[in-house]
């Protein structure tokens, strides 16, 4: 197959000569970009709280006056987690929306298989809150198309099992996980690393995300007698364990995973929660003062606190728009280029002070997660 | 006549690729594939009377197989393929045995446990099935007849042809099989079980090869998708799948040739109607099955058949 | 012996609430006929109007669970409305597909309205604990099994003693004949719906200060409740109630004694098994299935 029919030749030609009245005329339109995220079906809990990361962030440029004079339209696509609708819906968005990049998506699976169509069309594709490592694993080195502004899941579980036998001097370990990809990973990684430490894991139970009644796995846990019980999964389901552990208990160290760090996570786990630990990209109360200052637009917009998934959607969004404002148009073989390199200066709200969206060959930022404990019902950070 | 228009419909599919972009060819070949599913549906619960909740899940060991397969043994899409449909059918099998002892309701449930069952083992048994993250699978690559290469099947047009020829030859071969001896059988079964069977007829024959019937087409569409999407995962093949098929059934017209196939194109391109209340999706897809089930029994084709029947 | 003892305990209080679901919605298959896939939803929506009506409103908890009751039997009112009355002489898948319809539009109503957020109902008996020699337990948790057998041991004294549940029953018999005896038979129709619903309702707002309460909790209760309908015998109240109280032990026993992933599995397979060998469940007795 020759790699432009006739036809697609002659609406090239015709474009470019059209090219200079177009963008005169175009001018003061609105850039679309797109998101995608599982707004329905399995994950939409936690679609519902990225997106709202990808609006306020859309929304914060568009007040700043929009990039180059016109204003942004964030396109929104619905994946239902599934990867047949992720493929066909960033079709859509490229082919449809025109878009420069997508933002998007939240289950790894499916961004595995939706970045390779967008890598294909060559546009760039930002995290919605994915963290599995196969997602950035997935990418060309040197060439990354899907691009993830914080450390994966493996370098989440290993910044947890550190911290877990350092700094909580554990010797026996529990670990909880949920049967998703990123209960799993974390899971693993954290079980390689605490047994590497010299730790030793007495137990590890998985559970199905939803999963209501944990009292009888517990109760067993507590003849196990763990220094820590390691919790991998989302927020809903860690307070749902918290919780459950006293009621039965079992009275141990708890360390959770990055996601259980929201104030609906205190509020559903009650005093349960109390002393509470977590390894976090994200936290209100951070020393990076643009995480800091973020949090504060945010609750001052939506009344409640910023969680991890909000930052993460605000993050991958800011650096997208901020990527394309670098190279001055709507060019995604551009942007991807600037993503590449060039922003290596632009301060992102997550991660320590000083952390910036500094991507690496793979397409990953690094840095070192946080450990946050909650103290009289507010979260506090404790410094390594 | 009724030939020609139907070769006219292929050549107008076929065609379509030239004329739109990849969004909508690929929007062209999910339905293709739901065609598929659909079809495969009607066989068991519009033709034979024996409802099902399980076709993603016979979708789902379809694309698990060809999965498995090339990751253990290496071997490609053409022995994988017919491998596939085996062993979907073989579940139809294991499936279609409950079904000779229940009816109605208790197979519907029996059926909902087995959808179940399966997607709790996709999406658990990591070491075997890649758990929650799936497997990778390679694309169909060269199609080559006496060592020499004919086509290559890796771009998104060249799966859409292949899609809608296997689906042309799929489609042929179940219409075949409702014009012969076993199709007539079917439909005895489901208009009256007791009947069928004291005028002779093997019901537990029948019964059983409508579920392998509609498993086997169901595995089909599932080996065509993995290598399509280069990779399976589990969530590709929940209930929900099954319930879409379903939908797609009875709103299209169970138990007629063609209603399937228009409830698949109809739904699968639904989200496209929708515009601005894609939000509402999922909502208005209950409020559509309810609807269609309370006022429209027969789906629209039979609605437009009795309409036909009164001008005429 | 002291921990399997617990074991038990926490089976029987989430099998509680398996009983719950499930006797309405064997009440409905038994009486009506329908397979309700929308039962799970009443649970759902039962459970928001209770965190509503106490956390919103600040309704005593009494109050609430009558604002509860009242709720899910309306909820039962138009369920019934469209899931039954266009339904008759229609065959059984019918009313299997329009309530599967119906879930998924009340879930994403749910989803819409109400937002993704989990939310929980904080009362005061939270975190009173209670001690029954080696079973130690929360006591809101201890209360669940008490509100169950009190609710179901009232819906048999109406069952038995009541104009109203002597029609049921004879409906359940034999309809044509109960119609012939004077059953007003749309009137039963609807009662069955109401009482199932409030059931159901009632089951949610329970679990709701036990459970977190989102718009999808109904997915699995109501595949649960299905699961102990077949094993109890479809239409068999009192072998729902057994049979719901053994799928909440077993499940307790596979996380404890065996591994916490297998735990809804375990039941899926049981029914099978069970459908396989034994078609009129545990508890029922043979009859032709159709």
């Amino acid at each position: 197959m020759a790699p432009f029919s006739r036809r697609q030749m002659l609406a090239i030609i015709g474009a470019s000569v059209a090219a200079p009245s177009i963008v005169s005329a175009q001018d003061t339109s609105p850039i679309r970009i797109g998101g995608m995220l599982p707004l329905s079906g399995p994950g939409a809990i936690e679609g519902h709280q990225v997106v709202k990361g990808l609006e306020f962030a859309v929304k914060e440029a568009n007040e700043k006056g929009g990039v180059f004079g016109r204003k942004i339209e964030l396109v929104m696509e619905d994946d239902e987690s599934n990867s047949t609708k992720g493929v066909t819906a960033v079709r859509r968005l490229i082919e449809r929306e025109k878009v420069p990049f997508i933002i998007g998506t939240y289950p790894t699976a499916v961004v595995i298989a939706a970045s390779k169509v967008a890598a294909e069309y060559k546009v760039p594709m930002l995290s919605g809150g994915s963290t599995g490592a196969g997602a950035t694993d997935a990418n060309t080195p040197g060439d990354p198309w899907f691009f993830r502004a914080w450390p994966d899941s493996n370098g989440q579980g290993e910044d947890t099992a550190r911290a877990i036998v350092r700094q909580f001097k554990a010797k026996r370990v529990a670990i909880l996980h949920d049967a998703t990809n990123y209960g799993v990973t974390l899971a693993d990684q954290v079980t390689k690393v605490v047994t590497a430490e010299g730790g030793e894991i007495v137990a590890k139970e998985s559970y199905n995300t939803g999963e209501q009644d944990f009292s009888s796995m517990l109760t067993k846990l507590r003849t196990l007698k763990p220094d820590v019980v390691y919790i991998g999964g989302w927020a809903g389901d860690g307070a749902t364990i918290v919780r459950q552990a006293a009621e039965v208990g079992l009275r141990a160290q708890f360390v959770g995973s990055g996601s259980m760090l929201s104030d609906d996570f205190i509020t559903l786990a009650g005093p349960a929660s109390e002393g509470f630990a977590v390894a976090t990209l994200y936290e209100s109360t951070t020393p990076n003062e643009f995480g800091r200052a973020f949090g504060e637009r945010f609750k001052a917009v939506y009344k409640h606190e910023a969680g991890t998934l909000n930052a993460l959607g605000f993050d991958s969004t800011n650096i997208a728009i901020e990527a394309m404002r670098r190279v001055g148009k709507p060019d995604s073989a551009a942007i991807q280029q600037m993503l590449k390199s060039g922003m290596k200066d632009f301060p992102i709200v997550q991660g320590p002070k000083g952390a910036t969206a500094a991507f690496d060959a793979k397409g990953s930022v690094n840095f070192p997660m946080f450990i946050a404990i909650v103290k009289n019902g507010k979260r506090t950070l404790v410094e390594s | 006549m009724k030939k020609l228009a139907i070769l006219l419909v292929v050549a107008l599919v076929a065609a379509a690729p030239f004329v739109v972009g990849g969004y909508e060819t690929n929007v062209l070949m999910n339905a293709l594939l739901y065609v598929i599913l659909a079809t495969g549906l009607n066989l068991v619960a519009g033709y034979c009377g024996q409802f099902s909740f399980a076709q993603g899940a016979f979708y789902g060991i379809g694309a698990y197989t060809t999965a498995i397969l090339s990751r253990d043994l290496g071997t490609g899409f053409w022995f994988n393929f017919p491998v596939g449909i085996a062993v979907a059918g073989l579940f139809g099998l294991l499936l279609g045995i409950p079904a000779l002892r229940l009816k109605g309701h208790f197979l519907a449930i029996v059926t909902i446990a087995f959808q179940t069952i399966v997607y709790l083992t996709l999406s658990q048994w990591t070491s075997f099935t890649g758990g929650q993250t799936g497997l990778p699978v390679p694309s169909i690559g060269p199609v080559s007849l006496f060592g020499t290469t004919l086509f290559e099947i890796t771009s998104l047009r060249s799966y859409f042809w292949f899609t809608l020829v296997i689906a042309v030859i799929l489609l042929f071969a179940v219409w075949r099989l409702l014009q012969s001896r076993i199709g007539r059988e079917w439909i005895a079964i489901r208009d009256d079980e007791t009947l069928a069977s004291a005028v002779g007829l093997d019901t537990t024959r029948g019964k059983l090869t409508a579920f392998v019937g509609s498993a086997a087409l169901a595995g089909a569409a599932g080996v065509i998708t993995a290598h399509a999407m280069r990779g399976v995962t589990p969530d590709d093949f929940t209930i929900w799948i099954s319930a879409t098929v379903v939908a797609m059934m009875i709103v299209g017209g169970k138990g007629t040739f063609i209603g399937p196939i228009i409830g698949a194109v109809l739904l699968t391109s639904m989200p496209e109607f929708l515009g601005g209340f894609a939000e509402y999706k999922m909502f208005l897809f209950g409020v559509l099955l309810v609807i269609t089930v309370t006022l429209l029994p027969e789906g629209l084709i039979g609605r437009v058949r009795r309409l036909r029947e009164r001008f005429s | 012996m002291d921990l399997f003892l617990q074991y038990l305990a926490n089976g029987v209080v989430i099998g509680s609430s398996y009983v719950l679901v499930a006797v309405g919605l064997t009440l409905i298959f038994g009486i009506l006929g329908v397979v309700n896939f929308a039962h799970g939803e009443f649970y759902m929506l039962g459970a928001y109007a209770g965190v509503t009506a106490v956390t919103l409103f600040g309704m005593p908890l009494p109050l609430a669970l009558a604002v509860v009751l009242v709720f899910s039997a309306l909820l039962g009112f138009g369920a019934e409305a469209i899931l039954h009355k266009p339904m008759k002489n229609r065959d059984a898948t019918s009313s299997i597909i329009s309530s599967f319809g119906l879930a998924v539009a009340l879930q994403n109503a749910a989803l819409l309205t109400l937002g993704p957020q989990p939310r929980l109902l904080k009362t005061e008996f939270s975190t009173i604990p209670i001690e029954l020699g080696p079973v130690f337990m929360p006591l809101q948790r201890a209360l669940i099994p008490v509100a169950m057998m009190v609710l179901i041991g009232a819906l048999y004294l109406i069952l038995r003693y009541t104009w109203t549940g002597r029609s049921l029953r004879s409906m359940s018999q034999h309809a044509t004949v109960a119609r012939l005896c004077g059953v007003r038979v749309e009137r039963v129709a609807v009662v069955t719906f109401m009482v199932g619903a409030a059931l159901a309702g009632v089951a949610g707002f329970l679990m709701s200060s036990v459970f977190m309460v989102h718009p999808i909790i109904g997915n699995m209760i109501v595949l649960k409740a299905f699961t102990v309908v077949i094993l109890g015998g479809m239409g068999n109240i009192l072998g729902a109630a057994v049979a719901g109280l053994l799928l909440g032990i077993t499940e307790s026993m596979t996380s404890a004694y065996l591994a916490n992933g297998l735990r809804d599995i375990i039941g899926f397979v049981i029914v099978i098994a069970v459908l396989l060998f034994r078609p009129q469940g545990l508890f029922g007795k043979a009859f032709e299935r159709s």
